[in-house]
Parts: C-alpha cells; structure tokens; sequence
C-alpha cells in the first residue's frame, strides 16, 4: 500500500479537526438555543414564536453543519457539501409536499374537533368529546 | 521515421503511472458513511413530516394539549449535555490529529459520558410520561412525537456503545487505518445527531409548548 495509507493521521480528514472550530461551534450553538428557549417562555404570541424559533433553528443548523460537520467547498469537502446540497430538496418535497398534501387533504375531509381557540372552554370540550 | 522525429520518445516519456498510487480508503468509507447518515437523515424527514401531519387537531383527541406536557426546560438540559459532548468528541478528533492516544481515549470516555447524560434525562423524561398516562399509542400525535424522540435516542444509544468499541480498538491496535476511518465516521456521526438534535429542540419541544 502507499499514498495516505502510509500514516493514516497525515490523512486529511484528520487534520480537517480543529478546537477552536469545534469550541465556538458549542458557543453559538448554546447561545442560539437559550435565546430560543427564552423566546418560547416569553409568552410571545404562537405564530411569532413559531417564525422566530424557525428562523433560529435554521440558522443554528447552517452554522452547525460548516464548523463541526464542515460542509465547505475545500478540495476534500467538496463532495461531502455537494451531495448534501443535492439532498435539500429530497428533504423540502418529503416535509414541505407532505405537509401541504395533508393540509388540503383535512380540509376537504375532517370534521374539526372543537379546539378554535377563542374560547377557553375550548380545550376542555376537546377532552369531553372523547 | 524523420516526418515523426518531433514525436513523443516511448523510451524516455511517461505515458501513464508506474505504479498504483493506492485508493484512499479513509477517503472513500467517510465518504461512503456521509451518504449513509443522508440517507439517515432522509428517515427523520419521513418522521417529521409525520409530526406535522399528526400535528393537526383531529389527531390530538383523546390525550392531553402538547403545551400540558412538553417541557422545554428539560429538553434544554438535553441540549446542552448532547452539545458538551459533540464538543468534548471534536477536542478527540483534535488529539488524535496529533497522535496521542491518551488525549483521544479521555475525550471520548468523556463524551460517552455526557451521551449518557443525555439519555438519563431522556428516558427520565419519557418515563415521567408515560406514568401520567401519556403513551405512543394514545393519538397520532403522541405517536410521532415519541417516535421522533426515542428514534433519536436510538441514536445516542449506538453512538455510545460505539464510542465503547472505538476504545477497545484504540487500546489493541493503536491508531491503524482501520481505527482512524472508523474514529472519523463517529465523529460524522456524532456531530450529525446534534444537527438533528436542533430540530428535534426547536420542531417538537419548543413549537410543541405552541402548539
């Protein structure tokens, strides 16, 4: 055997690890994840939570996957990024298409238990229909 | 032979590799792994498009609002022992870049230890549930929701006992070829678990307590 076989810790992908990286990646990840936390105890209304705490999530995710899954577009990573790349929108139809099936699907069909939300009774006729 | 005298010498030009430069086999079995944890990551796209399907109204009789029993502060806790510990493998894979072998076997104990931290709050959690009456089989929503979680915790369970196995490795073989690709797809392991971790935090407990 030859090339990187020789010592396989001069192989690129173990000199791709770095602490620094590896410790501001726990920083930032820690700190997105407390002001989401803190977001959701804030009694924000539901929709803006949802939208912040998205807004947050993928952020988090994108800073994630280049400091520690190192998703850049070196020479040894490129394949590594690209084929995730090409599995972004595999996950946008599963998630995304499924949703919106479905969402069409119970509109047309179910009959919507009573859970409107105006009304603050509406959780306990929810329980009492059962 | 005057009219080709300009033509390339066979004699003297090297027209094609001597010798096989060898197939990077680090290279192509991390490579090969990163598919596979795509294809992992394909599974959990199945799984959350389920919760946003069952996380319509009609599929939450029968059991108790989301907001009455998730808890965010607990899955925080989570986060953080689950982050420590992708931490604690990244400083690993720093030792091992320079070959000490003590370095890389601590890091590990330590991350392996953090990883079962994760889990003790997890079950912990589940159990607690379960105890009020909060089963998989109660609703559709409760389904997905426990399959997300506890198909995560799977996760952390393998990726625990495979952290186990590295460090018998590394203590009969040092630092092989062998040793070195199986170390690097733990850590593409490991560190993916905590991506999906954010969605799980932020998708499931955090918009759960809004729902």
């Amino acid at each position: 055997m030859s090339g990187h076989a020789a010592n396989p810790l001069h192989h690129p992908e173990v000199s791709i690890a770095n602490g620094k990286t590896y410790l501001a990646n726990f920083v930032i990840s820690v700190a997105l994840m407390t002001v989401a936390l803190l977001v959701v105890l804030s009694g924000m209304a539901p929709f803006d939570v949802f939208l912040v705490t998205t807004a947050i999530g993928g952020l988090t995710v994108i800073i994630q996957s280049y400091l520690i899954l190192h998703t850049d577009t070196s020479r040894g990573q490129f394949w590594h990024t690209f084929s995730l790349l090409l599995f972004v929108p595999l996950f946008i139809v599963t998630i995304g298409l499924t949703a919106w099936m479905f969402h069409g699907l119970y509109q047309r069909t179910m009959i919507m238990p009573a859970r409107s939300g105006a009304s603050p009774m509406s959780l306990h006729t929810r329980a009492g229909t059962r | 032979m005057s009219a080709h005298s300009t033509a390339v010498d066979p004699k003297s030009a090297s027209l094609w590799a001597r010798h096989y430069p060898g197939h990077d086999v680090i290279g192509t079995r991390t490579f090969g792994f990163w598919l596979y944890m795509l294809t992992d990551a394909m599974v959990y796209a199945a799984l959350f498009a389920s919760l946003v399907v069952l996380s319509h109204a009609s599929n939450m009789v029968g059991g108790p609002a989301p907001s009455e029993f998730i808890n965010p502060r607990v899955a925080y806790e989570e986060t953080i022992a689950l982050f420590a510990s992708v931490l604690t493998y990244g400083l690993a894979m720093v030792s091992l870049k320079k070959g000490s072998r003590r370095g890389v076997t601590g890091w590990i104990l330590l991350s392996a230890l953090l990883g079962l931290v994760y889990l003790g709050l997890s079950v912990a959690d589940n159990v607690n549930l379960f105890q009020h009456g909060i089963t998989p089989q109660t609703n559709g929503f409760l389904s997905a929701f426990f399959a997300i979680i506890i198909y995560h915790a799977v996760h952390i369970v393998v990726g625990v006992a495979w952290m186990l196995v590295m460090l018998l490795q590394i203590a009969k073989e040092g630092f092989s070829q062998n040793v070195v690709y199986r170390l690097i797809n733990l850590r593409l392991f490991w560190h993916f678990q905590a991506v999906i971790w954010v969605f799980v935090f932020v998708f499931v407990y955090l918009q759960g307590v809004v729902l």
